[in-house]
């Protein structure tokens, strides 16, 4: 394929960046006294942007070797590379000022969060958009795959600073209860949005069904049901779900404790996974 | 204004690879680098049998959609329909070499640019005929202008009823005789 | 920026002008700035492309003295102003990290060292004096692929020594083919009319794969005619693009079409009476014999429907004499089986049936220009050789031009010859099995190669004398045959890049000089060139300026062709081939090797981006082989679904002289039961990174065996088992 893992890491990080930054922003409304969490995400946000764009311009080899051509990545914008450059340009600068302010120990204002927070679900968009408009490959050429990546990327965003407040702040952390349903929620709906789209693709092309079968059945299915499906989905879907909608009580064990932080891993190696498999299974259509 | 096209007439190719070695060389390409790729098609049951070699490079497609896709303006069209990348804005994103229908986007080694067939543009004007054209043993490469009735090209593809490749996918000023 | 305007007379005439100034420019790759500025001299150089032993006339452009392109000269008859593949690709030599750029001599451990120019003439002049006194000249051989210097100085250096042993390539490429053509017509070729041709019919040859690019715009040109183009080939060759008919045949037995062919002429009275009363000897022994192969006996040797052979031998009929039987190369009876020189003659006398000879748009034989006699002071003649060439004796219907070069490799094992030299020649690649000809050199005292890389016949000799590559080189003028006549030239494009390379005229000099007959080469390569232009009216000045000079020729004109055989008629009966001990009269003669239940027939061809084993290492065309798999075997798909073999798998082939692994090629596009391996692989000189180890070399599976009468290599008398190899 064109891409590689450099990309793929690009696409989970950026997505993970906006994700954290939302999952900051949901706890500050919500859960004021959590600041474990909510200080996580802000500064979860510009450095992994700042990695992700790193590994872009490491792979992007011409740019690298003369970087001030960066600067015409503005220059389209018909092309939605360009539009998530806008887009990267007010979120990264936001996430940037508000984990700044944060290290500050300052406020961040209501506008600069409200600013981050359109901006963050633009950058998550965008990474499904960027691969979603290549008409070339039905893998990606479908309207699911950017709502697959939002999910995905609030997901990860979420995983990732729920990671650093099991961790550090467990004791309120397991007292949050609506980011613990709101993950378990968004496993199932990646699932759901996930299994729609293979069948989409599956049903709408050859390639597509060849690029599905790849996935399911062919070269790369030990990635996809172990890594993907079962690391990345189902796992944290039941660690995360028996709590929250079993048992309904508060767990305090360090087994648990274990447990769930392989379930937030999981949700980390799923999302990385989805975006490496979609950039490697897709196939162009045929023209000959 | 010229609009500039090439017809491949498959039923002359014999896959000699002339016209790659030779853009290769004028292009200053390196031996593992090529803007003409070749498709080999193996068609019915032994004995009946077609085989064809078909040679594919940028279509210089209208509204190419590496051009869509490219965020810099690396990519443009010139008045005579040329698809060409100006090497000093292009990043190396590939974004160009996934929006490709056909695959022909190469990355160069050396700098890391997207390139790709360009009709053997010297800075102001194509190849006069371009390199491979030029040395096609057969005569299966026929290039000129689409827009002159007159011209050879349309000729032949009048005579010929040439196609492009994939119209589903692209507008391409390629035409192929298979 | 400046083009060189003088030097314009090689282009394609105005229009081309224009179009070669823009590819000047071109050629820098403009768009890059820094490169385009720094573009200073353009200068164009006329040579003749080294790719294949056709030597199509180019012109080679260079910027600053570093070749930048090369395109095909507008006025030569084979190249027609285009260039293949392997044309462009080998114009890249110079360049290739795989050359040899010093002496090299062999160590006692089996390596090689380097060793001075003038310390590898004083002892290879040593060691052949001493041949010279031990066992005298008979014991000296010389072995080369015919290159413009090379035939010359090869032959006059092993002469000069009093041998009269040199040999060519052609035992082991078209000797069988050449001969049995001059046994028929008198001709060592013919050509096809393919302008007015109604209908042609190819025996295994594609020119396709095998390009010389006037043959493929002639064929192209006669399929937009309209003529009938039939293959008869065990695979569907390249050539099928241009073709109509497709006659999948049991490799070794095409003679048996052609005589299935002629039976049906003779007996249902189809051929040309005027021609064969008139113009031949022998038909009513021919006729006779012929009566016995009919389509149905053809049918069940060669597997072509009896219908079908009767269908084309009508067919042929109705376009005669505008039709012909090609005359072919290598292919399939060049040298590959027991009956090939049998089976050029049948494909001669299936045109003399048809009465195509000379005819419009049938077989044609034309002349060849040659150099008439030059100053005998400054270019002394040699004292006559008395001894007869080595093999002549045991293989009498072998070429005089050619020899055949087994005999060398027989004369080592029986100690008969005891110094080998080899100019442009992988003769142990290619010529007979590889480990023979490695036993029998092992025993020469002295083996010399001289070559422009680390060939395997090099690895086998005692000293190793580098080239320089085509473009770096002057050479003597090619003269060109053919409907009109041309001369042209090799002028150097460009500086040598290894200046401890020499070019074959002053190898050769060197050489003679260490060995005591340097007087006979006390001239320049340029010397030379230009009293041998002067005898045909031209000069290496004229030469330099317009690349290829057309000589003045009686106007070719159709008609009955004078056959210069001893009867001076078509020979459906040879005395030569009587006295060889073969059957005078144009007949059959079967394959010698069958494959037994289970196994396979192996057939072997080119591939258009290479020649020979010559180009394997080249950078550009390796990189082609490798993206395409181009070494892979091709296997019918149904002999793969029998043995569960899937496309790119790796199976073990095996005859009775050689086992190997190479990757599966599964296709419609051959014969059930027959093999196709391409015969440029296999590499095994580690001095050639690319091309050692890559894919499997036909030659090492073929036990050593010569075809009667003409001592031609049979190179596809084998039969082979395969095998799935597990991963």
């Amino acid at each position: 394929m064109v891409w590689g893992s450099m990309i793929a890491w690009y696409l989970f990080l950026a997505g993970a960046s906006a994700g954290a930054f939302l999952t900051s922003a949901f706890v500050e409304a919500k859960y004021p006294d959590s600041t474990v969490m909510r200080i996580a995400g802000r500064l979860i946000a510009p450095v992994f942007l700042g990695i992700g764009l790193l590994m872009l311009m490491l792979d992007a080899e011409a740019g690298l070797h003369n970087p001030l051509r960066f600067f015409y990545l503005i220059m389209n914008p018909g092309s939605v590379m360009t539009l998530g450059v806008y887009c990267i340009c007010v979120f990264f600068p936001v996430a940037l000022a508000a984990a700044v302010l944060e290290v500050l120990k300052r406020p961040v204002p209501k506008w600069l969060t409200w600013t981050g927070i359109v901006s963050a679900f633009c950058v998550a968009a965008y990474t499904g958009f960027l691969l979603g408009v290549v008409k070339a490959c039905p893998l990606w050429n479908n309207a699911i795959l950017p709502i697959l990546f939002v999910v995905s990327a609030l997901s990860a965003g979420l995983a990732v600073t729920s990671l650093v407040g099991l961790i550090l702040d467990r004791k309120r952390f397991e007292q949050m209860w609506l980011v613990k349903k709101g993950h378990v929620i968004l496993s199932a709906v990646e699932m759901v949005v996930l299994f729609t789209m293979l069948v989409i693709v599956s049903s709408g092309s050859i390639e597509g069904a060849a690029s599905v079968q790849s996935l399911l059945t062919g070269e790369y299915a030990p990635m996809f049901w172990g890594g993907l499906v079962l690391l990345g989905l189902v796992a944290p879907f039941a660690i995360e779900g028996y709590p929250v909608f079993i048992t309904r009580k508060v767990e305090t064990s360090t087994t648990s404790m274990v447990v769930s932080v392989i379930g937030e891993s999981g949700v980390l190696v799923g999302g990385f996974l989805l975006r490496l498999l979609v950039i490697m299974a897709a196939l162009p259509v045929m023209y000959l | 204004m010229a609009r500039y096209g090439m017809l491949i007439n498959t039923k002359k190719c014999v896959g000699c690879f002339a016209c790659r070695v030779a853009c290769q060389m004028a292009n200053g390409l390196q031996s593992d680098e090529s803007f003409i790729h070749f498709k080999e098609e193996e068609t019915g049951v032994y004995p009946n049998v077609h085989a064809e070699v078909v040679p594919v490079q940028c279509m210089h497609c209208e509204n190419a959609p590496c051009q869509q896709v490219c965020p810099t303006h690396a990519t443009y069209t010139t008045d005579s329909g040329v698809v060409l990348v100006d090497e000093n804005k292009c990043i190396g994103c590939k974004y160009c070499m996934a929006a490709c229908p056909y695959g022909v986007r190469i990355a160069i080694k050396e700098t890391g640019v997207i390139e790709k067939c360009r009709f053997c543009w010297d800075g102001s004007e194509v190849g006069n005929p371009p390199r491979c054209v030029n040395t096609c043993i057969s005569g299966a490469r026929v290039f000129g202008d689409l827009d002159d009735p007159n011209s050879d090209i349309s000729q032949e593809i009048a005579a010929t009823n040439a196609r492009p490749l994939a119209s589903h996918l692209t507008d391409a000023k390629i035409y192929y005789v298979r | 920026m400046s083009s060189n305007t003088t030097r314009r007379g090689f282009l394609k005439g105005a229009a081309a002008t224009a179009a070669v100034a823009t590819a000047g420019i071109c050629a820098l790759a403009p768009w890059r700035h820094s490169e385009a500025e720094a573009a200073g001299n353009v200068v164009q150089t006329p040579s003749l492309c080294n790719g294949c032993s056709s030597k199509c006339g180019l012109v080679a452009t260079t910027v600053d003295g570093k070749l930048k392109t090369v395109e095909g000269m507008g006025d030569h008859p084979y190249s027609k102003g285009t260039l293949c593949g392997r044309g462009h690709g080998t114009a890249q030599w110079a360049y290739s990290d795989g050359r040899l750029t010093q002496p090299m001599k062999r160590t006692a451990d089996g390596g090689f060292e380097p060793i001075s120019w003038d310390a590898a003439f004083e002892e290879i002049g040593q060691t052949v004096k001493g041949i010279l006194a031990e066992s005298g000249p008979e014991a000296l051989a010389i072995i080369q692929d015919p290159r413009p210097s090379g035939k010359y100085y090869s032959k006059r250096f092993i002469n000069a020594l009093g041998s009269a042993n040199i040999y060519t390539h052609a035992a082991a490429c078209n000797l069988s083919k050449e001969s049995g053509i001059q046994q028929a017509t008198g001709a060592q070729n013919f050509s096809v009319d393919f302008g007015n041709t109604k209908m042609v019919v190819f025996i295994g040859r594609s020119y396709g794969d095998g390009i010389r690019p006037s043959s493929v715009k002639s064929l192209a040109q006669a399929a937009d005619n309209g003529a009938r183009i039939v293959l008869v080939d065990p695979r569907l060759n390249n050539t099928n693009v241009m073709a109509t008919d497709w006659v999948p045949i049991k490799p070794g037995f095409d003679i048996a079409l052609l005589l299935a062919i002629a039976n049906v002429l003779v007996t249902e009275d189809l051929y040309d009476h005027d021609f064969v009363e008139e113009s031949c000897v022998g038909f009513p022994e021919f006729a006779q014999q012929v009566a016995q192969y009919t389509p149905e006996w053809a049918e069940k040797l060669c597997d072509v429907p009896a219908d079908r052979i009767t269908e084309l031998a009508h067919a042929l009929a109705e376009a005669a004499p505008a039709c012909a039987i090609e005359s072919s190369w290598r292919a399939a009876f060049g040298c590959a089986y027991q009956n090939s020189f049998e089976t050029a003659r049948v494909v001669c006398a299936v045109n003399a049936l048809l009465g195509s000879w000379g005819q419009k748009g049938g077989a044609l034989i034309t002349s060849s220009p040659k150099t008439g006699e030059v100053d005998e002071v400054k270019f002394p003649k040699l004292p006559k050789v008395q001894a007869k060439r080595l093999g002549d004796t045991e293989y009498p219907l072998a070429l005089s031009g050619t020899g055949t070069n087994l005999a060398v490799l027989n004369g080592c094992n029986d100690g008969t010859v005891q110094g080998v030299f080899f100019y442009n020649s992988n003769a142990v690649q290619g010529y007979a099995q590889p480990a023979k000809w490695r036993e029998a050199l092992a025993k020469a005292k002295l083996v010399v190669t001289i070559d422009v890389q680390m060939s395997e016949t090099a690895l086998a000799s005692h000293y190793v004398l580098p080239e320089c590559t085509v473009l770096e080189r002057m050479e003597l003028p090619e003269f060109i045959g053919g409907k009109k006549h041309y001369v042209a030239m090799r002028f150097p494009a460009i500086e040598r890049i290894y200046p401890d390379t020499k070019s074959c005229d002053e190898i050769f000099a060197g050489l003679a000089q260490a060995c005591g007959v340097g007087q006979y080469f006390d001239f320049t390569v340029e010397e030379l060139a230009d009293a041998q232009l002067a005898t045909v009216g031209t000069s290496v000045a004229e030469l330099r300026e317009k690349g290829i000079v057309e000589l003045p020729t009686a106007k070719f004109e159709y008609g009955t062709p004078a056959f210069k055989t001893p009867t001076e008629k078509f020979q459906f009966t040879s005395q030569a081939v009587a006295d060889a001990g073969l059957n005078p009269v144009i007949g059959y003669v079967p394959r010698l090797v069958e494959p037994a239940e289970g196994e396979f027939y192996l057939v072997g061809g080119k591939q258009s981006i290479h020649s020979h084993t010559m180009t394997l290492n080249l950078e550009a065309l390796n990189a082609i082989s490798r993206e395409h798999d181009m070494q892979r075997l091709w296997m019918a798909a149904s002999d793969a679904a029998a043995l569960g073999v899937a496309d790119g798998d790796t199976v073990e082939v095996s005859s009775s002289e050689h086992a190997g692994q190479v990757s599966v090629k599964v296709t419609e596009r051959v014969k059930p039961g027959v093999l196709f391996l391409p015969t440029h692989y296999g590499g095994s000189s580690q001095y050639q990174s690319r091309a050692n180890g890559y894919g499997l070399n036909m030659m090492d599976f073929i036990p050593l065996h010569l075809e009667p009468g003409v001592g031609s290599t049979m190179s596809q008398e084998v039969a082979v088992k395969v095998r799935k190899v597990e991963a």
